[in-house]
């Protein structure tokens, strides 16, 4: 007698059953190999459970791609996601991380920058270092890849997806910028120096897909130092500082004769915008929506000539989606001041 | 100060005075394996876990143990420079060592971003190696431009302009990869956290090398104090002891600031506290500001990683607050007993 | 005794661009006591280290010998053991104690990376009780008045026991006592064999050695006999006779000349 086909039936689903979860777990499971940005090969016999990163843009890539719970440590300046990232336990800087902290933390893999000595020291103790650091926007994209592969998440549900989602982000980011806006002349201003951001960055670049134009060329650098000068002879529409600290309070001499420093048409970043916009991470497309949010304020009107009264009133603005904290506008007042109230909090007066 | 203690011989002083170093190398020793970011539970459980017997092992004692040579290497080199020199100022860096251990540094640096061939090289080397090769090179440049060891002014003078002209380089080159401004410095203030096993190895026979040199070249130190042609005409072969103890005190200079950064004050610090408890002829001079550098420094990086752990304090910083502190107390008890300094 | 300690043929010297020795021709003999004297600028000290071979060889024409070989052609550390000198304004070893200063004597005679034998504690105990140094053999010179550190230094010289020994201005600071000690000390040392040459400016101290050796501007004007008539009439010429040369109590003193300058003409008035 043939057997019943309802055992025979669930037979084969037991096994295609037990034949998917067998796949899926070696999915997981896979060894891994990746080769990091200092030409290394990296091969790993599972994918790594216990991470220290100890770069921001790492640290927000391994969020990003949902496995915040592998992270067992940070460096002091990763910050982000607050809820996760606030709680783990912090092991120094990038550069100089505190080795004995991070070995006691046991880890599997450390995410560090390239240009850190501490890789040598942490492979000699027997850790795997692999070295990351983007620069550009085709870098974030290959880095994101990477770390993707190395946390055995498919690319399918992992880099690429964020990939696409983050290039909506920015697309939609210009897509909002007003028809005034484009076309502006931008300025952007890293750190006190001044250093900019030039058209090479990964920051220029993200101003070149929202539609406006650097005054730093290409052919300085991704982040040369200026002369003042030459930003007073390039006379940007609109200038971005993009630093944490309080130095925007100081402007350089002879700036208070250009016309964006007259108009008000500029842009401090507080200390939580700071850090999205400086990213090459998963949050570029966030830091599009905040310097276009920044342009369509700030934007001169076509006529250049016609005077522009600064944008007063009061009441505080609450960006969508932003946990940061308001800034209080100050009305038509000079420029310092403003600045420095500017430094206070996330705004855009 | 007993009449009876000055009476007391220099030499017996001086064995009393080296003594009490390695005495308080060995405590401070154990103070070291006891301190950082996860405190003194690490000892303790050293036997049954093992991360914390690595964390003891192969990072607390190497880091121990290598802040000791790197501190005993700068207090050699800083007392041959001021016998050389005759000058009680002069510190380890004079030869321009300092600022080409730097822009070695810096250039290493700057190359690992740019070019994947270079950073195949220079991995091998490693910025301690281009650090090593940029101090030796610094020498050798001063070297050339005082047209020898002869004339000390011309040498302290090249010295000067060597280390001003490649710190100017050194510049340039942060200027032209900002982005390694932070990790360079990192690099000035000077750490013993790379410091492994093999390091201090070779940190020991640098040192072990260094010291046999000097020792032996001692009497050209000892000439020297009456000056050049009293040290002639006592029939010493002035130019090639001078040469060798330039090169024992470039070699020693350069090993320990490619390892641990620079650390200022150590060099300048550890012949004058050795000065200011014995005075003996340069033989043991040498090896007492040698070993005095070495706790020295040692007590630096142990309070570095202990005052605000787990973070660390630069320890440059603590060896110019615990020496500039120490030769302050001295001066001010010195003009209070109206002596000479 | 008329073998020659010292002999300088035919010496220049220059330091720099300048000349400041021209055709010296100077024989010393041993075991006799000369002193040098001449006017500020003669060339006195830098003819001292030429007859020490102190000066670089490209500075220095014509020959010099040293006990009877030529001084370029002995070894550094055998002329260290039979010269010794003493300079003029040299470095001071402010942190050493006397004792090592005047050990540091003894380095010629010290094997390389040996400790000091028995011999050198013992030669540098006579040349500190020599020179009245012995008390404070453990102070360092830094705690030491001038003529207290020029006494040690002068011990150290002493310590060397070489048999020809050139000092420039040992007097340096020392008080009358220890003047007059020098003074013993000198006649000691020649008395025993040794020879002497000693620049110095106190003319009168001069006078006390065996022999005279008169320079000025680079050369040498006479050499000859303390005593003799000739040595004393070259001494006041040499200082434009505003010194004049008398025989007191048993020895030859110089005497300020204390006439007006346009008195200068006259040669020595009073007798």
């Amino acid at each position: 007698m043939k057997p019943t086909p309802v055992r025979r039936i669930l037979w084969v689903i037991a096994i295609v059953i037990a034949l998917g979860l067998l796949m899926a777990g070696l999915a997981r499971a896979q060894p891994v190999h990746i080769k990091d940005d200092k030409g290394r090969e990296i091969s790993l016999p599972r994918p790594p459970q216990r991470i220290v990163s100890l770069l921001p843009s790492l640290t927000e890539s391994v969020c990003e791609l949902e496995q915040c719970h592998r992270l067992v440590g940070v460096d002091r300046y990763s910050n982000w996601p607050e809820a996760v990232v606030g709680r783990l336990p912090k092991v120094g800087g990038g550069l100089d991380p505190s080795i004995e902290a991070i070995v006691a933390l046991k880890p599997d893999v450390v995410l560090m920058s390239v240009s850190s000595r501490a890789s040598d020291r942490l492979e000699a103790l027997g850790l795997t270092v692999v070295q990351l650091e983007p620069k550009t926007h085709a870098d974030v994209r290959r880095v994101l890849g990477t770390v993707s592969d190395l946390l055995g998440v498919p690319r399918a549900q992992g880099a690429d997806r964020l990939w696409r989602v983050i290039d909506a982000g920015v697309e939609a980011a210009a897509q909002s910028l007003p028809p005034k806006a484009r076309n502006a002349r931008v300025y952007f201003e890293v750190s006190r120096g001044p250093y900019g951001a030039g058209e090479a960055s990964f920051i220029g670049e993200s101003l070149t897909r929202l539609g406006v134009r650097n005054v730093v060329p290409a052919s300085l650098g991704p982040f040369p130092r200026l002369n003042p000068e030459f930003v007073v002879r390039a006379n940007p529409d609109i200038i971005m500082i993009g630093n944490r600290s309080m130095q925007a309070m100081v402007p350089y001499p002879g700036w208070a004769t250009m016309r964006a420093i007259r108009e008000n048409r500029l842009c401090v970043f507080g200390p939580g915008d700071s850090d999205v916009v400086v990213r090459p991470g998963p949050r570029m497309a966030e830091a599009a929506r905040i310097m276009a949010r920044c342009l369509a304020e700030k934007a001169p009107p076509e006529s250049p000539a016609a005077p522009s009264p600064s944008p007063s009133g009061g009441g505080r603005t609450q960006w969508p989606g932003k946990a940061s904290s308001t800034g209080a506008l100050a009305g038509a007042t000079p420029v310092a001041s403003t600045v420095g109230d500017a430094g206070a909090g996330d705004s855009c007066t | 100060m007993t009449i009876a203690f000055i009476h007391l011989h220099q030499s017996r002083r001086a064995a009393w005075c080296a003594a009490w170093l390695l005495l308080a190398s060995a405590v401070l020793a154990v103070c070291g394996a006891s301190v950082g970011s996860t405190g003194f539970d690490s000892v303790l459980r050293m036997h049954g876990d093992p991360v914390a017997w690595q964390i003891v092992w192969d990072i607390r004692l190497p880091r121990t143990l290598g802040a000791w040579l790197a501190g005993a290497l700068l207090g050699l080199s800083g007392a041959v420079a001021q016998g050389l020199f005759r000058n009680p100022l002069a510190d380890p860096y004079l030869l321009g060592s300092a600022s080409g251990a730097a822009l070695g540094g810096a250039v290493a640096m700057a190359l690992f971003g740019v070019s994947p061939v270079a950073a195949q090289w220079m991995a091998r080397i490693g910025i301690t190696g281009m650090a090593f090769l940029g101090a030796a090179g610094a020498v050798v440049l001063t070297l050339i431009l005082a047209r020898g060891v002869q004339h000390t002014l011309r040498l302290l003078l090249a010295g000067v302009i060597v280390g001003v002209v490649l710190g100017a380089v050194r510049d340039l080159v942060e200027l032209a990869s900002p982005d390694i401004l932070q990790a360079m410095q990192a690099f000035t203030l000077g750490s013993t956290a790379f410091v492994g096993w093999m390091a201090c190895a070779l940190m020991a026979v640098v040192w072990v090398l260094c010291s046999v040199v000097a020792w032996m070249l001692a009497r050209a130190l000892d000439g020297l104090t009456l000056g050049e042609a009293t040290a002639a005409s006592l029939g010493l072969p002035l130019m090639p002891m001078r040469v060798g103890l330039v090169a024992a005190m470039a070699l020693a200079t350069g090993t320990a600031v490619a390892q641990t950064g620079l650390i200022a004050f150590v060099g300048l610090a550890a012949p004058h506290l050795v000065r200011s408890i014995v005075r003996v002829t340069h033989e043991r001079h040498i090896v007492l500001s040698s070993l005095m550098g070495a706790v020295l420094l040692m007590a630096a990086d142990i309070l570095a990683r202990w005052l605000l752990a787990p973070q660390e304090l630069p320890v440059g910083v603590l060896t110019a607050a615990l020496g500039g502190t120490y030769l302050l107390w001295l001066m001010h008890r010195r003009t209070a007993q109206g002596g000479a300094l | 005794m008329n073998s020659v300690a010292i002999s300088a043929r035919q010496i220049g010297a220059s330091i720099g661009n300048r000349l400041i020795l021209q055709g010296i021709d100077l024989q010393l003999p041993a075991g006799r006591w000369t002193s040098i004297v001449g006017p500020n600028g003669a060339g006195k000290s830098t003819l001292l280290k030429v007859l020490a071979g102190l000066l670089p060889h490209a500075a220095v024409q014509g020959e010099v010998q040293l006990l009877g070989r030529p001084l370029a052609q002995i070894p550094a550390r055998e002329r260290a053991r039979q010269l010794a000198w003493l300079g003029q304004n040299e470095g001071s070893a402010d942190d050493l104690t006397s004792y090592d200063v005047a050990m540091l004597g003894r380095l010629p005679h010290q094997p390389w990376l040996a400790p000091p034998s028995a011999a050198d504690h013992a030669a540098v105990e006579q040349a500190l009780r020599t020179t009245q140094a012995w008390d404070w053999r453990h102070r360092p010179l830094s705690q030491l008045s001038g003529g207290e550190r020029q006494r040690v230094l002068l011990a150290r010289a002493l310590a060397v026991q070489a048999q020809v020994l050139l000092m420039d201005e040992p007097l340096a600071n020392l008080d009358p006592p220890h003047q007059t000690d020098w003074l013993h000390t000198m006649r000691a040392l020649v008395d025993a064999g040794g020879t002497v040459v000693s620049v110095l400016h106190e003319v009168s101290l001069a006078l006390q050695a065996d022999d005279m050796v008169v320079m000025a501007a680079g050369r040498v004007l006479h050499q000859g006999a303390c005593d003799a008539p000739a040595t004393h009439a070259a001494l006041e010429e040499v200082f434009d006779h505003r010194i004049r040369v008398r025989h007191l109590d048993g020895l030859w003193m110089a005497l300020p000349s204390l006439e007006r300058k346009n008195n200068q003409g006259n040669k020595g008035l009073e007798a």
